[in-house]
């Protein structure tokens, strides 16, 4: 009776450490990523697919006329691997030949790319039109877009 | 800097002669006048799309090395080209995107030349329509259209057949509107008038204009579905250079050209298709309406995360009557293997093999190492 308690208690206790060291790295990498925009320009809302059509450089102006700006994380970043996957369906290899290609055609603008959050977030808040996907606002001068009415993706 | 940058490489360009020609050929009260013009719309168009200069230049390039093994069993070492392109943001709507290639020419004095394959203006009137102006890569195919001189691009080493057998009017000096993914079916349109084939980079050898009308759509990531047509008044007389688009080393009678051109793309995560087809008709009053069929099928197939096995079959039809095209059916067929070590380096390895009517049969094995840069 003692053995199996201990046993379960054992199990128990792997299983408390794996979820303590393992979680926190499931979330850097499937955390929800949060749309943020210029508070010039850019909508409050879009849908799934609007914001997919934006974010692929299918959009060169917003619907006042402003430049749609992209702002990226770098793909080999965490965030970056995560929009990667979850918004254009690519690898970091993939977004970049077909960003590449789309601006050797001259149909689309490079994104900008970043390697943090920060950097990125302050660009959107100061570039009119630029939109760009983050883990979550720190910055207030940037607003949250809303995708079909959620506020993250 | 930027600016300087751009102003460096149209610097470069005039000195290269492209557009000395056109200048020395005129008078100078109409050098003067075509100079004001030109600044004067610039201005105007800076004035009114009211933003400010300094905007991004971007500045890239792609080359390849290639290694051929030949029927008689010499192997050869050699360089392709090397491209260099540059993209620039002038205002909020206006863009210049210019592409230069450097390649080897043993007829030229320093073994090199250098050939603008590309200048466009570009000027966004509204949403995704687009007024460009400038030389282009005539919009009539998906090849021309898509990969350019981007050899890290090209799913197999050489260009399809049609090009080699300049079938393409490769380039098209003039003005052109673009709309791109409008609606939901992402529908594309081109409509370019130029100067069309047989002219030099700045002026036309005919009254004659071309005309290009090309629409596309994509109903799907991948998938694209294109169909475009082009018209052209060729003037008679001896082959024409690769910047107006040759034919082959002949003479020819003046034709009236007409091309249809068909076209589907996929690329996928896994299967990669592409397949295009032209109907030529080089008409001429004395001869008629000989019909030329010209076409290619890509098939590729994604095995393993970089790497691609793939095969090419090419066609070409000529009516023995075929006023312009050199006649010369010619079969074509290679497979190779495609590694992709990132986005900006693949190495290729491609049997080719065609049987030409004229010419005979043809072999090699070809290896290629194409960066972007």
């Amino acid at each position: 009776m003692r053995e199996s308690m201990l046993r379960r208690s054992l199990y128990t206790l792997c299983f408390l450490t794996w979820m303590a060291f393992y979680c926190p790295l499931l979330n850097a990498q499937d955390s929800g990523l949060v749309v943020i925009g210029n508070s010039e320009d850019v909508p409050s809302e879009l849908d799934r697919r609007q914001l997919i059509s934006v974010l692929r450089g299918e959009q060169q102006r917003w619907k006042d006329g402003g430049n749609v700006v992209l702002a990226l994380m770098e793909p080999d970043t965490p965030i970056g691997r995560n929009v990667c996957t979850r918004v254009y369906n690519m690898s970091g290899n993939e977004l970049q030949k077909y960003f590449l290609l789309l601006v050797f055609q001259g149909k689309a603008r490079a994104p900008n790319y970043f390697d943090s959050a920060e950097e990125l977030e302050a660009f959107v808040a100061k570039t009119p039109g630029a939109i760009g996907v983050v883990s979550q606002q720190t910055n207030s001068s940037v607003k949250v877009v809303s995708v079909d009415g959620n506020s993250t993706l | 800097m930027n600016i300087r940058k751009c102003f460096l490489y149209c610097y470069l360009v005039y000195h290269k002669g492209i557009w000395c020609k056109f200048f020395n050929s005129i008078s100078g009260y109409l050098k003067h006048k075509l100079i004001n013009a030109i600044a004067g719309t610039l201005a105007v168009l800076l004035i009114t799309t009211g933003t400010t200069l300094g905007q991004r230049t971007q500045i890239k390039g792609f080359a390849e090395i290639v290694t051929i093994l030949d029927e008689d069993g010499k192997v050869s070492f050699g360089i392709g080209e090397q491209d260099l392109f540059i993209t620039s943001e002038l205002s909020n709507r206006i863009s210049f995107l210019g592409e230069t290639v450097f390649k080897f020419s043993p007829a030229s004095p320093t073994d090199f030349n250098v050939s603008v394959e590309r200048i466009i203006g570009k000027y966004n009137y509204t949403g995704n329509h687009n007024l460009l102006v400038g030389k282009h890569h005539t919009p009539i195919n998906y090849w021309n259209d898509t990969y350019h001189h981007g050899r890290v691009f090209f799913p197999t080493i050489t260009r399809p057949l049609l090009f080699q057998k300049d079938i393409v009017p490769i380039h098209t000096t003039g003005v052109s509107l673009q709309g791109l993914n409008l609606g939901k079916t992402r529908f594309g349109y081109d409509f370019m008038v130029g100067n069309g084939i047989g002219a030099g980079d700045s002026l036309d050898d005919n009254t004659n204009k071309s005309i290009t009308a090309a629409i596309h759509i994509k109903p799907k990531d991948g998938l694209r579905f294109g169909l475009a047509y082009y018209s052209d008044v060729i003037s008679g007389g001896p082959s024409h250079s690769h910047g107006g688009n040759g034919n082959g080393n002949h003479e020819h009678v003046r034709v009236n050209q007409h091309l249809l051109n068909a076209s589907v793309a996929y690329f996928g995560k896994k299967y990669e298709v592409l397949a295009e087809n032209i109907f030529a008709v080089n008409h001429n009053d004395s001869i008629g309406n000989p019909l030329s069929v010209v076409t290619y099928v890509y098939a590729g197939m994604r095995i393993k995360d970089k790497l691609v096995p793939y095969i090419r079959v090419d066609y070409l039809h000529f009516q023995q009557e075929e006023p312009y095209f050199a006649y010369d059916n010619t079969t074509a067929v290679l497979a190779g293997i495609r590694y992709e070590i990132n986005f900006l380096a693949v190495v290729k390895l491609e049997y080719q093999y065609e049987h030409h009517d004229l010419t005979g049969d043809v072999s090699r094995v070809v290896a290629q190492f194409a960066v972007g840069f």
